[in-house]
């Protein structure tokens, strides 16, 4: 009962119908990772990168943690967008 | 500034293809999304190399297939994790019969050679044409048609397609689940 696939000879091809439904699950696999979205970590990550580049350069991507002490600065950030000043509006 | 927002909005726009690309090569959820995190700060350190215009999705694919291929070489030793992480990744899924299905096609995928596996992804779930396909991978298209159908072939035998099973909980994932100790 196995397999038609088994059976077919070695390079053949998979029928019409076997091939929609090898496609209808890799497409519902793959959606089902799709419809997560985007997680928050991509979405801080490009503000950050965005953040970064709109300042000009990392070392005054760094200053704004320094200049609050930082403490909570987490070395893994790539850089501390969060606490730059928003300055939408002004000069865009 | 607003360029830079378009930039962004379309790499983000991007995000929940690649992360299904990623995992679907690597079989991790958080090594994809590390390499997804990767791909984007490597194209905007590159982003001057990018045509406006052009497929940025596609671009996106072709930095992050190349990472994971240089990555796959450095580690090509390790043993892909194809159940533990995604038992774990898929345990919030909220149909228990697509979690288990699901779980045993990835598996399946897994054990196709990379070459098949992503050729397949890109044209079968990714949406990208032959042509578009053969330019993410760098290869010619027929190059890409022989895999997909490589791959096709592969995934029907390793799923044991007959007609009547229906991809449905099979001794395989018996197996699996058994072993990871998660019903």
């Amino acid at each position: 009962m196995h397999i038609q696939a088994a059976m077919r000879k070695p390079g053949g091809r998979l029928s019409r119908e076997d091939q929609r439904r090898l496609g209808d699950i890799l497409q519902r696999v793959y959606d089902d990772v799709v419809r997560q979205g985007v997680p928050d970590r991509f979405k801080n990550l490009m503000e950050e990168l965005e953040e970064d580049a709109r300042s000009g350069d990392a070392d005054a991507a760094l200053a704004p943690e320094r200049a609050q002490g930082g403490p909570n600065a987490d070395a893994n950030r790539v850089v501390a967008a969060k606490s730059f000043p928003h300055d939408k509006g002004s000069n865009q | 500034m607003t360029m830079r927002s378009s930039v962004r909005d379309a790499m983000l726009a991007a995000v929940p293809s690649l992360r299904a690309f990623a995992i679907s090569l690597c079989g991790n959820v958080d090594r994809a999304d590390d390499l997804v995190q990767e791909t984007l700060l490597r194209a905007m350190a590159n982003i001057d190399s990018f045509q406006p215009g052009t497929n940025m999705s596609a671009w996106l694919f072709t930095i992050l297939r190349n990472l994971f291929r240089s990555e796959y070489r450095k580690r090509r030793r390790e043993v892909e994790d194809t159940d533990g992480s995604y038992a774990e990744s898929l345990k919030s899924h909220p149909e228990q019969h697509s979690r288990v299905e699901f779980q045993e096609f990835r598996v399946a995928l897994s054990k196709l050679p990379p070459d098949q596996r992503e050729a397949l992804i890109l044209v079968g779930a990714s949406g990208f044409s032959y042509e578009e396909a053969a330019a993410i991978c760098e290869c010619a298209v027929g190059t890409i048609k022989s895999r997909v159908n490589r791959a096709r072939t592969r995934l029907a035998e390793l799923l044991s397609i007959d007609g009547a099973d229906d991809f449905g909980p099979d001794h395989t994932t018996r197996a699996i689940l058994s072993a990871g100790g998660q019903g």
